[in-house]
């Protein structure tokens, strides 16, 4: 009897409370990886938009058209599988009351599930997700009115960086590892493209592929040492990779490695360990106190989360001025409505600072021929990292400036 | 205590209105209740109803873990969309969809449903495996890893909106469900209980296991690839890893917790895995479901610790899995993370302590809440036919030699029984009878020499073809079919007729007020008379068998005598093992002896009796036997 | 040419060592099919399962060399609660119900992993020095080399104490006759949980020894079942040191499809063969038929 009426009591007062909550506050939805070989990026993202959040709502909330909202967070793991993205999207989508969902990092989930908030009109912030399919799926379906943006640097940015990386080492004969996901197709199709953009200095001696949970990189590497390749492109996630550099430690192929930003992941860097230094990537963040306008977040995550080193630093860093960037843009529209939002978004007023960078009008109205109106990085944003003893360094001193200063368009 | 309500109605008649009641429901929901989401996981459970009434013909109805479910249901879905994405109609595409699940379930089930238990289950695990492995790098045809999208289509004209496709589904459904019910409930359905308790009396009697064993599964298969259909059209896009392992995992527990043998249980089982992802997000509601499910699981073991009984592990084992996950429930920070986890632990809790599920648990509270009526049964009719005449021998069994290892268990045996004889094997134990006659029925091949059952020879080692052949035979060591009820295990084996028929051959053994008696709880004597009924139900040319007395008392053996007597009267050919003598002279014509694995004496009961080396080979020679007196003779005086 | 056959033969190598890891856990099965004819289809998270002990071991501080006993313990416990929970009760009513229930026991086990240990792979330190030995041309990794040695240490190890202890005779008895065991006085429940503790311990050792190759996760060892079954159904569950030759052949023609199919394609021809393997002769190469008596 008594485990019934404590059953009915917790009933009612979560009906209660919730019913109570209704009126005040805004409800954003964070979708991503929150296990599964994606998991520090996921988390990473979430983590650093729940410290904006909190900052947030530590502040009163949101001024919406002179209330003020606090920001209700609703979280969901896709698991990086596309059916799991699929359904929460749809679940996500059905809710009614959620005003903007921030997050996704498999582009496989964002080609799966964002369709179901373009139907109802919701607007989505990716992040961090860079394959170009995220967005090139709605230029190519010609889709006059998006909700969606993307706020990362996307693979045609990495992979210029990566090939302009290469060339710069003075290679001549690469390999390509990637691996099946989209992710690692679309980011094979992207080094192709901007190789022969480039002028076709390098030579892609071998074409490797590997799936997911593949420990075991011998054979890809053996093929792409007897071909002859003095450097190694990879596009892949953490564990894949880690196996990828222990792989070409154990064959004594002392080549440098050269790939998407995932190589700044923290299961890529602690399980390749020594054998993974020297690896070089396109990063938006660097977790480097130093730095001064990184300071702050850094301080602040490590404090909130009681951790020394941030998973994913460029997912963490990304989540939060995403998360910054929406609240400025539904104080501006003064409504919780996603489309009253979105329009919010094209056109923000306020420059906004932020971990990365000081954000003014990063998107611009939506035009389906240039996917860049959507993105919010270019070139000017980005700088290459690379790995040492653990954690991501600046690989060029000198591009310290642009973490430091203004965005550049 | 409890009220039985009488309906007057027959059981089966209950359980349609039931089915037609739930699919009415079911249908008018969506005019109700609107909600995309809702009737997302609507459609769901209907395909995914779909895909377990097939599996359960594996798991529940064959008894036999089958791991490649997923994959031939990955396969179907693929097929279908590969279909759809050639401009097929929609009714071609889900056949499309059967026959890409059919066809290699096929080609598995040819190696696979020779093997039972685990090694059944590791073929199927490999197949499984091996599936995923071929769909993922077909990547000209599947797209592998990234996935294929295609666009739902209509069905003729008719555009298939959410509500629309989920009538489908559910339509599909409706059939699917009627028409198991329909095979697996018929003489089909018999042949593989039967099959589950005694393979060896199931090909014996010429059902055969093999046969039903690869329908089932076939059945089994075009199910999943026809659910496999309707989940492409209803998600739009497939990828190869959502058929692995842990969607295996998902439907076993659906199955097995649901109920197997039982399409309610399946359709249960449906719905529970279909919700219970949804419900793991709500913790309250979990905790309360899994606190009722603990309070269940605890009144077993509490009513045995009050009768001053320890309660045994079948009792304490679900209680422990259910508490596990109420603590889960209660104390996760996350209980999503635990969904394998709990998933595991209700999955146990089932397996251990609700062996017919939660359908089953269910079925029996019903009856004994309700009294059905009875299904009548019809008059007796049929009985002993006589017998049509083959030519010349009945018999013929030449040179026959059967060794194990390096004993020689049939030494080079000729035995000739002329049509309508009845012929006795006497001979000691260990002399090779019961190998003689496993010979000629087909279950061992012999090394050397030849069997022709009335001018056909039938293939060596097969038991069906022996069968087929005109043998039928009843076994030293009882092989009932204990699933069934007499009357069923008659139509089991029964090649023409029905259940009057069936009833008749009940008659003629003297079972007919036994009937609906399952074999599980019969005597031992009723059931060695029910094993003459089987074999005289396949009207076989030659009867064989094999000590029917054994272990009865005096009045059954009488019986036993008047009924062979009444069989020989038919004009049936008898061959009798024995080893009680006065019932061999009463009943046959011609005695062959066996010792040592040869043949020694053939003659009338009374030349064998007098025989000196027959009686040397039961009781010794005179030599021993001077030799034993003079000891004992020695030690008196 | 020499190019070509080198690679080749550096799969087949590193395939091979590879592969007595799989005849490692196979053995395992060797070990409760002899004693109870029940083999754990959850023996792969038996493995992981050590690993991950192994690792938090290490993690406290203690050295490799005691680690890895003490994992072996706590597989041992694992194996023996494996039996008493999922097995005991289908020998009992001597069905086949301990497959389910070793699949479920295995299911839990990973959950369980992913929630202590989180789900993502760890690398696992060994003592043993990086870098890698070269033999003809051929490089192999210290811990390819352990897994060798270590498989086979232990095979050997009980296969000894089966042969020369009362307790292995004993448990050869049951084996052979668990009725006849009993009337002279042998335990025959003892005997199976104690097969199924050693089988528990072989796992967690397995795990340890293949960890620093795989690196830790919850589904490192998801694969290595089934590919253990290949070797014990190829080689047949009464094959002894059939094992060793059937997991080095596995492991071979697993790295040589991936090398030479496509990386995809690797475990395809092991899971053709146990088909096949199966289809023809259940009982294995290297075992015995088994008859038939009504």
């Amino acid at each position: 009897m008594k485990a019934s009426r404590f059953i009915l009591t917790v009933l009612l007062s979560t009906s209660l409370s919730t019913g109570a909550m209704a009126a005040d506050v805004v409800k954003i939805a964070i979708t991503g990886p929150f296990s599964g070989g994606s998991a520090p990026m996921g988390i990473s993202m979430r983590d650093g938009a729940k410290l904006a959040i909190s900052q947030i709502n530590q502040n009163g909330g949101i001024n919406v058209g002179g209330t003020r909202m606090k920001i209700e967070l609703i979280e969901r793991d896709d698991e990086g599988k596309n059916d799991r993205g699929a359904l929460v999207a749809q679940e996500i989508s059905s809710m009614g009351d959620i005003s903007a969902v921030i997050g996704t990092v498999n582009t496989g989930v964002a080609v799966m599930g964002d369709k179901y908030y373009v139907e109802k009109g919701i607007v989505k912030i990716i992040t961090p997700a860079a394959g170009s399919a995220s967005m090139t799926q709605w230029s190519k379906a010609g889709t006059k009115d998006l909700p969606i943006f993307r706020f990362a640097a996307h693979d045609g940015i990495q992979a210029q960086m990566v090939v302009e990386q290469a060339t710069r080492l003075g290679l001549k004969k690469v390999a390509i590892l990637h691996d099946a996901t989209n992710y690692g197709v679309s980011g094979r199709d992207d080094l192709i493209e901007q190789i022969k953009k480039q002028g076709g200095k390098l030579k892609v001696v071998a074409i490797e592929k590997f799936a997911i949970g593949d420990k075991d990189m011998t054979g890809q590497l053996i093929k792409a040492k007897v071909s002859g390749a003095q450097g190694i492109l990879l596009w892949g996630i953490g564990p894949e990779l880690a196996a990828v550099a222990s792989g070409k430690e154990k064959l004594g192929f002392k080549v440098p490695m050269i790939g998407g930003w995932t190589l700044s992941m923290s299961n890529f860097i602690d399980t390749a360990g020594a054998a993974g230094n020297g690896a070089l990537m396109p990063q938006t963040f660097i977790e480097d106190e130093s730095i001064q306008r990184a300071r702050p977040f850094i301080q602040a995550y490590h404090k909130a989360y009681g951790v020394a080193k941030i998973p994913s630093p460029v997912s963490a860093a990304q989540g939060y001025d995403a998360t910054m960037l929406l609240a400025e843009a539904i104080h501006e529209a003064g409504s919780t409505k996603p489309t009253q939002i979105k329009a919010s978004l094209e056109n923000l007023k306020t420059t906004v600072k932020g971990a990365i960078a000081d954000w003014k009008k990063p998107w611009s109205k939506w035009d389906p021929q240039n996917v860049e109106t959507h993105e919010a990085f270019r070139r000017g944003n980005t700088v290459m990292g690379k790995v040492m003893n653990g954690r991501v360094v600046l690989a060029n001193p000198s591009e310290k400036v642009v973490l430091e200063g203004k965005r550049v368009k | 205590m409890l009220v039985r309500v009488n309906l007057g109605l027959r059981e089966k008649t209950a359980e349609r209105v039931m089915r037609l009641t739930l699919f009415f429901c079911l249908a008018a929901l969506p005019l109700l209740w609107h909600g995309e989401y809702a009737l997302g996981l609507l459609t769901l459970m209907a395909v995914y109803g779909v895909l377990l009434i097939g599996l359960d013909a594996t798991v529940g109805y064959l008894g036999q873990i089958n791991l490649a479910h997923a994959a031939l249901f990955g396969l179907g879905a693929y097929g279908a969309a590969l279909a759809i994405q050639s401009e097929v109609p929609l009714p071609l595409a889900l056949l499309v969809g059967i026959a890409a699940a059919l066809i290699p379930g096929a080609v598995l089930a040819l190696p696979a449903l020779r093997l039972e238990g685990p090694q059944f289950a590791l073929s199927t695990l490999s197949f499984a495996t091996l599936t995923v492995i071929f769909l993922n790098e077909s990547e000209s045809v599947t797209n592998g890893a990234l996935g294929l999208s295609i666009i739902r289509p209509s069905l003729f004209t008719i555009v298939l909106n959410s509500t629309r496709f989920y009538w489908l589904c559910l339509l599909v459904l409706f059939v699917t469900w009627w028409a198991s019910q329909l095979l697996l409930r018929s003489r089909f359905g018999l042949a593989i209980e039967a099959l589950r308790d005694s393979p060896t009396a199931t090909d014996a009697l010429g059902i055969g296991t093999l046969r039903h064993k690869i329908l089932a599964f076939a059945w089994g298969s075009a199910l999943a690839g026809l659910a496999g259909a309707l989940h492409a059209i209803n998600f739009g896009y497939l990828q190869p890893a959502a058929f692995g392992y842990d969607l295996m995992v998902i439907l076993l527990l659906g199955v097995v917790f649901g109920g197997r043998r039982n399409q309610w249980g399946a359709f249960a089982g449906a719905a529970v895995v279909t919700m219970l992802p949804n419900l793991l997000s709500n913790r309250t509601l979990f905790s309360s479901l899994v606190t009722f499910g603990c309070l269940l699981a605890i009144v077993s073991p509490i009513r045995t610790l009050l009768s001053r009984k320890m309660p045994s592990f079948r009792q304490t084992a679900p209680v422990a899995a259910m508490g596990g996950a109420l603590a889960l429930a209660l104390f996760a920070s996350n209980v999503e993370e635990w969904r394998k986890g709990i998933f595991a632990l209700f999955l146990f809790a089932a397996v251990v302590g609700l062996p017919d599920g939660i359908a089953g648990a269910l079925t029996a509270i019903l009856r004994k809440v309700i009294c059905f009526a009875p299904d009548p049964l019809p008059v007796a009719t049929g009985g002993i036919q006589p017998a049509k005449n083959g030519a010349g021998l009945a018999l013929q069994a030449l040179n026959l030699c059967k060794s194990f290892g390096g004993v020689k268990a049939v030494d080079n045996v000729t035995l000739e029984i002329i049509t309508g004889e009845t012929h006795g094997l006497i001979g000691p134990n260990g002399s090779g009878k019961t190998t003689l006659v496993n010979l000629i029925s087909g279950l061992y091949k012999a090394d050397s020499g030849s069997v022709e059952i009335s001018g056909v020879r039938p293939i060596p080692g097969s038991l069906m073809s022996a069968c087929s052949a005109g043998s039928a035979r009843t076994f030293q060591n009882l092989q009932p079919f204990s699933g069934l009820t007499a009357l069923e295990s008659i139509m089991v084996c029964q090649r023409y007729g029905g259940i009057s028929e069936a009833m008749g051959w009940l008659h003629v053994v003297g079972l007919e007020a036994k009937a609906r008696l399952r074999c599980s709880e019969m005597s031992y004597g009723d059931l060695r008379f029910l094993e003459i009924a089987r074999a005289l139900a396949t009207r076989p040319y030659v009867l064989m068998l094999d000590e029917p007395a054994a272990g009865m008392s005096k009045p059954d053996i009488i019986r036993l005598v008047d009924l062979v007597t009444s069989i020989k009267r038919a004009g049936i050919t008898i061959l009798l093992i024995e080893h009680h003598q006065d019932v061999v002279a009463e009943l046959c014509d011609r005695v062959s002896v066996m010792d040592g694995g040869q043949l020694i004496a053939l003659g009338t009961s009374d030349q064998v009796r007098r025989n000196p080396k027959v009686i040397e080979a039961y009781l010794g020679s005179d030599e021993t036997a001077i030799q034993a007196k003079s000891e004992i003779g020695a030690q008196l005086c | 040419m020499n190019a070509e056959f080198l690679a080749l033969a550096q799969m087949a190598v590193g395939g091979g060592l590879m592969g007595m890891a799989y005849a490692l856990v196979a053995y395992g099965f060797q070990l409760t099919y002899a004693a109870g004819k029940a083999v754990n289809f959850g023996q792969g998270e038996l493995v992981m399962l050590g690993a991950f002990t192994g690792l938090s071991l290490i993690g406290i501080g203690l050295p490799y060399w005691a680690a890895v006993p003490v994992a072996m313990v706590a597989g041992a416990a694992l194996g023996w609660f494996v039996e008493r929970a999922a097995v005991r009760l289908a020998l009992q009513q001597r069905n086949e119900g301990w497959i389910l229930l070793t699949i479920i026991v295995g299911l839990f086990g990973v959950s369980a992993a992913e929630n202590i240990w989180g789900r993502d792979d760890k690398p696992f330190p060994v003592p043993w020095p990086e870098g890698a030995l070269e033999f003809f041309g051929i490089s192999v990794t210290w811990p390819e080399l352990a897994i060798a040695s270590g498989a086979l240490g232990i095979m050997a190890l009980v296969e000894l104490a089966k042969r020369y202890t009362m307790l292995g005779i004993a448990v050869q008895a049951v084996s052979a006759d668990p009725d006849a065991a009993e009337l002279c006085g042998i335990r025959s429940k003892s005997a199976i949980s104690l097969s199924w503790a050693v089988s528990g311990a072989a796992a967690a050792f397995a795990g340890t020894i293949i960890a620093p190759v795989t690196t830790v996760g919850p589904t490192m060892a998801a694969a290595l079942t089934l590919k253990a079954f290949s070797v014990a159904v190829v080689a047949g569950l009464d094959s002894g040191f059939g094992l060793v030759l059937a997991g080095i052949a596995l492991g071979s023609a697993e790295n040589l499809s991936g090398f030479l199919l496509g990386s995809g394609w690797r475990e395809a021809p092991g899971l053709i063969l146990l088909i096949l393997a199966l289809a023809l002769r259940p009982q294995g190469i290297f075992g015995k038929k088994i008859i038939r008596k009504v």
